[in-house]
């Protein structure tokens, strides 16, 4: 390959870090989460935009929270564990049963998340990607064939009509 | 006439630079006077559990 090549062959996965996290994502997954190996595991993460305005500075703030996905196939059931880009803990999961939710569906704008409302009240939109370079905001993994089976589990068997 | 112009572009410069310093400042300031008062409302609530990574096995076996 030529130096131009080289060049412009853009950002290269380090495929160890990638193993390393994905084995840390599913020691933390069933660490908290019960009978976790009938889970297939993928990594998102939600956004929460906020405006504010401090008088004569005003603009958006993004925080970002990042996530353990788990799906069951058989149980039709997502479950979404928080943690963070370091994977050096997780939180209490939460479970979304199909049967149990009011509605589900991929979204088209501003971002293609998988959006779940478990009630009237409150949602969750989960983003997720292939590969996300930056470490320091999103946990580093490598997840092409996975997320390929969350979307495909996502809008042929858990979203709502 | 040359210099003139220099000057009245670094003069803006400086302008744009400090009220960029300023702004800054002042969304921070106003950020942690924020971030207090909600400490005090939500000090009473309990912390989220959290778990943390479990030490692995390989490291545990190299002592």
């Amino acid at each position: 390959m030529g130096l131009f090549g080289k060049l412009f062959k853009g950002p290269e996965i380090d495929m160890e870090k990638s193993n390393a996290n994905a084995k840390k994502m599913r020691m933390l997954f069933n660490q908290v989460v019960e009978d976790g190996d009938s889970y297939r595991i993928i990594f998102g993460y939600t956004e929460d935009v906020s405006r504010f305005n401090y008088g004569f500075v005003h603009g958006s703030k993004t925080k970002i929270g990042n996530l353990i996905v788990g799906w069951d196939e058989s149980s039709q059931t997502i479950v979404v564990v928080p943690t963070v880009p370091d994977l050096s803990g997780c939180g209490d999961p939460t479970y979304y049963r199909r049967p149990e939710i009011l509605k589900a569906y991929r979204n088209k704008y501003p971002t293609d998340a998988f959006i779940i409302y478990p009630d009237k009240k409150s949602y969750i939109g989960i983003n997720a990607y292939d590969w996300l370079e930056d470490e320091k905001l999103y946990v580093y993994v490598s997840q092409e064939e996975e997320l390929a089976a969350f979307t495909d589990f996502f809008m042929n068997r858990f979203a709502t009509k | 006439m040359f210099w003139d112009m220099v000057g009245t572009a670094g003069g803006i410069f400086l302008f744009l630079l400090a009220m960029v310093i300023i702004g800054n400042l002042w969304f921070h300031f106003v950020e942690s006077v924020l971030g207090r008062i909600k400490r005090l409302f939500s000090r009473r609530k309990d912390p989220p559990a959290w778990h943390p990574l479990p030490p692995d096995k390989e490291e545990q076996n190299d002592v």
